[in-house]
């Protein structure tokens, strides 16, 4: 795939030369930290399960929706070299197609890493905040990034391919509107499953933002799994790196037959 | 002559059925400089966008270098140069930053491609401007820019699609310098769309007239030129004596008009003319104190194909160059 690293890096420049919007990114997970995190400070803990706080609890699920939200808007970003000029460029240049997607989808995964670490530094230091009462071993923090690195690539690969297909701004963004409260709401990102409606719990089973939410949960919780919830993770992975896996082939294929100009 | 690029029956449709490029069999000869006049939608655009593989043809073949832009698109991207209309650089990175990430998309080292970028930096005079990031270039310096990351692979066919379109004259007649020395100093063949007359004249080996989709004629521009025969001539005399014997001479031709002291004739050939009415003018004595020999230009010749005048379509180039600042800014 020539064009990958230098397109890879060219994002990377883009995004060292606009801190601003590596910040603008961290805010909403981090008021979700802070206020959730104070709000729902006396949420009962039984339905906890076994974290000491709410910030502890909710921590995987923030984790998962930056990654969402991060994912989604690198994908679509290739509307706005189109608009800007440069995808002109990159369409006449010898260089496969779907590098041009893939640069995105890459620089992403890297951005979302150094946004998982920020925030989970920042719930660290706040008071009543994150806590790994039973250690966090080098395997808890495979699964975490695996987790969040198969969610970027899911969302990112899918939103890149309706932007390789959509050219209108607006449809691009009400698509986005559409979905981001659904993916976060109707999920184990914010709720313990105990807590929720019944048909919300049917739906939420399926949602890729619970599954990663989950496995994230259940590393920072317990420390070391027991047998059912090494099973549960490796599930949770599984299904994750499947879909993870199907949406990238699907986004190799779609682009390298042609990106709307 | 060996063509270099050839198109056979070459068409676009877009959706909404509008024939943008309506079965176009062309040839385009090595080393030439190929210019396509045609005013605002005439398919210039979309004609170079199947030729550089960028816009898929309707129906039809083209061959670029030898090579077939369906089956063959990836080589066909290696060994050409394009510079479209709209802006391509990224306004985030340098000047130098830019055309060191098109570099990398070619098979180039990157002590050759520092060589070359320096070279072309150099030669469009932007080495003192170029680790400033692109967004703070004027609209002539970007225009500069774009021409030479069109030509940092060294290509064999440089696709130029308006490469003026909304400068001021000054930097209008710099670009084509550069590009006539891109011409002199590199084996390039140059394909170049303009709705400038002054541009084609000045540039193009031969030129096609499009409209509609359609090529219209192709030839040199000063055969379409000739082909005219309307030459008009411009004579001021010294007295209105001068002037009955001027018009004397002139007295088969209809298309003869005067004013005080002058006369304003149309003929087929000037320079044919020319010789007979000095040694007329000089066998009888006339005294004359002004002489203007106006020869027809390309507008000429697009009014006669198309029945309409371009001038009036430059007119219009104000609004679009507007737009085109405005697509670049939103
Ligand atoms: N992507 C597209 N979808 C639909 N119609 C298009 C598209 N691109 C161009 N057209 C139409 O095709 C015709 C030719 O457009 P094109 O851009 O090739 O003309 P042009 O000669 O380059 O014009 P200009 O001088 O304004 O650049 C126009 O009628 C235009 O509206
Ligand atoms: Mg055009």
């Amino acid at each position: 795939m020539s064009g990958l690293i230098p397109l890879t890096s060219r994002e990377l420049i883009r995004w060292y030369r606009n801190p601003v919007s590596l910040i603008t990114g961290l805010i909403q997970p981090f008021f979700w930290i802070a206020l959730f995190g104070s709000a729902l400070g006396r949420f009962p803990t039984i339905f906890l399960q076994g974290a000491p706080n709410y910030i502890t609890y909710i921590i995987g699920g923030v984790l998962s929706i930056t990654s969402v939200f991060t994912a989604m808007f690198s994908g679509v970003n290739i509307i706005f070299d189109r608009r800007l000029g440069p995808l002109g460029r990159y369409l006449s240049s010898p260089i496969r197609r779907s590098s041009i997607v893939f640069s995105k989808i890459f620089s992403s995964t890297l951005r979302i890493l150094v946004q998982v670490a920020i925030l989970i530094f920042a719930a660290m230091i706040l008071p009543n905040g994150l806590r790994f009462e039973n250690g966090f071993s080098l395997f808890d923090s495979a699964v975490l990034i695996t987790a969040v690195v198969l969610l970027a690539l899911i969302f990112s690969s899918l939103f890149s391919i309706i932007a390789i297909r959509v050219t209108r701004m607006e449809t691009i963004f009400g698509i986005l509107n559409l979905v981001n409260l659904p993916l976060i709401f109707v999920s184990y990102a914010m709720f313990p499953p105990g807590i929720m409606a019944g048909w919300i719990n049917s739906i939420a089973k399926y949602n890729p933002v619970s599954w990663s939410s989950e496995a994230i949960r259940t590393v920072i919780i317990n420390g070391t799994l027991t047998g059912s919830q090494l099973a549960n993770v490796g599930l949770w992975l599984l299904y994750l790196t499947i879909l993870a896996a199907s949406l990238i082939i699907l986004t190799y294929v779609i682009s390298e037959r042609g990106i709307r100009d | 002559m060996e063509s270099i690029i050839t198109t056979e029956n070459l068409t676009k449709i877009y959706r909404g059925s509008i024939k943008a490029v309506d079965s176009l069999t062309v040839q385009i000869r090595k080393g030439e400089v190929y210019g396509i006049l045609g005013p605002n939608g005439a398919g210039k655009t979309t004609f170079i966008g199947m030729l550089t593989t960028r816009v898929t043809p309707t129906s039809g073949r083209a061959t670029v270098a030898g090579l077939d832009i369906l089956k063959e698109s990836l080589k066909v991207r290696k060994r050409i140069g394009v510079v479209p209309q709209d802006l391509t650089t990224d306004e985030d990175l340098t000047g130098y930053e830019n055309l060191k990430l098109v570099s990398r998309f070619y098979d180039i080292t990157a002590n050759e491609a520092n060589r070359r970028i320096d070279q072309l930096l150099n030669m469009v005079q932007l080495q003192k401007h170029s680790h400033r990031r692109v967004k703070t270039y004027s609209g002539g310096m970007r225009k500069r820019l774009e021409l030479i990351v069109g030509l940092v692979n060294d290509p064999e066919i440089l696709f130029l699609d308006e490469p003026t379109l909304g400068l001021d004259v000054n930097t209008r007649m710099q670009m084509w310098e550069y590009i006539r020395d891109l011409r002199k100093r590199l084996d390039v063949t140059i394909i170049l769309t303009s709705h400038y007359l002054e541009e084609i004249d000045a540039l193009a080996d031969r030129v096609s007239i499009m409209d509609n989709g359609k090529i219209l004629v192709t030839d040199t521009p000063s055969n379409l030129k000739n082909s005219m025969k309307e030459d008009y001539i411009t004579i001021t005399f010294a007295s209105p004596d001068d002037l009955k014997l001027g018009e004397k001479f002139f007295s088969n031709n209809e298309k003869r008009f005067s004013g005080i002291n002058t006369l304003r004739v149309k003929v087929p050939n000037s320079d044919e003319t020319m010789p007979d009415l000095i040694n007329y003018f000089s066998s009888h004595s006339v005294k004359i104190t002004r002489i203007t020999i106006q020869k027809p230009t390309l507008d000429e010749v697009f009014l006669e194909y198309t029945g309409r005048s371009l001038r009036d379509e430059e007119r219009g180039d104000a609004r679009k160059s507007m737009f085109t600042i405005g697509r670049l800014r939103r």
